[in-house]
């Protein structure tokens, strides 16, 4: 590879990291489309590089003007070479690198909030509502939610899925399997064999953080859990802060306060520190046969761990590949200029499949997106 | 700009679709990364014509899956042919072959109805384009499955084994966006997002799509479209809107608009009641004339 190509690769890979930080759903995937479409192009044509990376790089049209504007200031000439190639060993490099990366990406996120000021048209009543900030909720708003959990659930229960199995009796004769069966009858169909939709059943699982870092969200996500518990049979709920509980009984109750009562007599720890890994690890010990391919597991936490971050991120793996899905809300993630850069969120990162917003009904609406299988 | 671009761009323009560098970008980078193009877009903004003039340009067949709600694998990938099955068991009926041997015959590929997936994996000779058109409108789990598919372009048909595709075909996915489709699908696929176009590329379309037509009456035709996607109507005319109207217009002998030829020809562009009422009402106001010239 020429110094040229490699500095084009590394430059593109560290655009494609900028996106990412600015929530466009790309993988390292993705980085080697980009990669070789520019192989495909004339590199000192700018307008080429620009459609040749939106091509590979946006995957929905809403992501275009973030990609614009990032692009324009990634992209200054025609050929990415950086001015002053760094002759540094490899680990000072890297360090340099990820401190102006870091300090790039927070002037890159305000530059892109005025955008969005600029773009977004007054918001409705109901939008309103969507984007408040579950930490300023009253009774009103609480209501929504439940609503909300009870949308979701729906969307949770069983569903006729794509694939058939035969039985007595069923929606629709299997032809396939009634040919078969009138070969031995000379062609003479006398038994005809049914078929119908096997059910896809989700079970959804969720590893809620009710330590003091979460307080200001607690009484929503309370909310909505037990909503969503009362909702949706599949579902097992457990809280941690430094300890794992499992509520999934106590939510269980038709009465929202007595099955506060419950919980605050179950759990001890409430608003204490955060053992995020040790919990989880916890959860995998105590309850192995609860995850499978059919479920989703749902992690909600600010990330704030204060134990070590390797159990975090080994349980996370193990979780990873088990479960069908492996989410995580961060409440955080929705307010301005916030980062995932604390340790737990650093180490937990590599192993989710979906890592989202839930601090306003906005958030929550998109996370009926996740939850189906 | 590259110039297996520039050559796509022309090729496309000579097949008469009016197109830009984005367009011809996309589809030189799905053929170069043999990757899925998705393209998505208002209705009417010719999605589906870039898989049309891909399968020429390229001289490949052209191989549609239309999608609708409930769609399953039997009418997307195979089926098999039971009339005939049922015929040749009747026929064979005084054979001495064992059950089995006869089982073996009638769950063959003869016996095998090739709907438009299979039907691309097993083609012959140049690589075929495949155009999944409206994705969004299949449900979920076909989405899941159709993503197995474009992943690996292999099936497994119980009976006969496991078909790969002898060559990769192309592939474009259009999509009207009635349902957000996954992330998992959109990362399989490069994406190409298709605008209502410019007054002077939409000028450019309808003189190459209607021959003949006067040229200020295709001036005033796409000036009036493009007023009308500026007011909220329920229906926006897409281009095919345009293509309908300017050659219904060319149809009567017209060289310009006038009032009671609008009105007379409002269904070409509007499908909906309440939009029609919406632009009589301008019409009725005397903004013909505004609405007809190009807004600075």
């Amino acid at each position: 590879m020429t110094a040229r190509s490699a500095d084009l690769v590394e430059h593109t890979t560290r655009f494609c990291r900028r996106l990412r930080a600015e929530g466009l759903p790309l993988g390292p995937g993705e980085t080697l489309d980009a990669t070789r479409a520019l192989g495909s192009v004339d590199l000192v044509d700018r307008e080429d590089v620009r459609l040749a990376l939106r091509t590979a790089l946006l995957k929905r049209v809403e992501d275009a003007p973030v990609f614009d504007a990032l692009f324009d200031s990634f992209w200054s000439g025609p050929v990415p070479v950086p001015r002053n190639p760094p002759v540094v060993p490899p680990d000072a490099e890297e360090e340099r690198e990820s401190r102006t990366a870091a300090s790039q990406r927070k002037r890159s996120v305000e530059s892109w909030q005025d955008l969005e000021e600029l773009a977004v048209p007054a918001p409705s009543s109901r939008e309103a509502l969507g984007r408040q900030d579950f930490a300023t909720f009253g009774d009103e708003e609480l209501r929504t939610v439940t609503a909300l959990a009870r949308r979701i659930a729906r969307r949770l229960s069983a569903r006729p899925g794509r694939r058939w199995k035969l039985s007595r009796r069923g929606e629709q004769v299997s032809l396939r399997r009634t040919l078969r069966e009138a070969l031995k009858t000379g062609g003479e169909l006398s038994t005809l064999t049914y078929r119908r939709r096997k059910l896809r059943r989700t079970r959804l699982v969720i590893l809620a953080d009710v330590s003091g870092s979460m307080d200001l969200y607690a009484r929503l996500l309370l909310q909505f859990l037990y909503a969503l518990q009362n909702a949706f049979s599949r579902v097992e709920t457990f809280v941690f802060a430094t300890r794992l509980n499992r509520v999934t009984d106590e939510l269980r109750t038709p009465e929202y306060r007595e099955a506060l009562g419950h919980l605050s007599e179950r759990v001890q720890d409430w608003s204490g520190g955060t053992r995020i890994g040790e919990s989880l690890s916890a959860f995998l010990v105590g309850w192995p046969r609860l995850v499978n391919r059919r479920t989703v597991v749902v992690v909600l936490s600010d990330g704030w761990e204060t134990g070590d971050p390797e159990v975090l991120a080994e349980a996370l793996a193990l979780l990873h590949r088990r479960a069908g899905r492996l989410v995580w809300l961060n409440p955080l993630l929705g307010s301005p200029g916030y980062e995932p850069l604390t340790r737990g969120m650093q180490a937990a990162l590599p192993h989710l499949d979906v890592f989202a917003a839930a601090n306003d009904l906005a958030s929550l609406e998109q996370l009926a997106r996740h939850l189906s299988l | 700009m590259r110039e297996e671009i520039q050559a796509i761009q022309q090729a496309m323009e000579r097949e008469g679709y009016v197109t830009d560098r984005a367009v011809a970008t996309a589809v030189h980078l799905s053929m170069t990364l043999g990757k899925p193009l998705l393209v998505e877009g208002h209705p009417g903004v010719g999605k589906t014509e870039i898989a049309k003039v891909l399968a020429t340009v390229q001289q490949g067949d052209l191989i549609r899956l239309q999608c609708y709600e409930g769609l399953d694998a039997t009418t997307a990938l195979y089926e098999w042919n039971y009339p005939k099955q049922l015929l040749h068991i009747r026929l064979q009926q005084d054979g001495d072959r064992s059950i089995a041997a006869r089982e073996a015959d009638i769950f063959s590929e003869r016996f095998l109805l090739k709907r438009p997936l299979l039907a691309a994996i097993t083609h012959q000779g140049r690589p075929p384009v495949l155009l999944i058109d409206e994705v969004d409108r299949a449900d979920e789990e076909f989405e899941a499955f159709l993503l197995e598919v474009l992943s690996d372009f292999q099936v497994t048909i119980p009976e006969v084994g496991t078909v790969r595709a002898a060559a990769r075909p192309s592939v474009v996915l259009t999509s009207n966006r009635a349902r957000d489709l996954s992330d998992a699908l959109r990362r399989r696929c490069l994406y190409l997002w298709i605008d209502y176009p410019s007054l002077e590329k939409e000028l450019r379309i309808v003189r190459t799509r209607v021959p003949g037509i006067d040229e200020r009456l295709a001036r005033e035709v796409t000036a009036f479209i493009h007023s009308l996607r500026r007011m909220k109507l329920a229906k926006v005319p897409g281009v095919a809107e345009s293509l309908d109207w300017a050659q219904a217009l060319v149809a009567l002998h017209a060289t310009h608009l006038d009032e009671e030829l609008v009105r007379e020809t409002l269904g070409c562009f509007l499908k909906d009641e309440e939009d029609l009422r919406t632009v009589s009402a301008r019409l009725d106001a005397g903004e013909l004339a505004a609405l007809s010239s190009p807004v600075a």
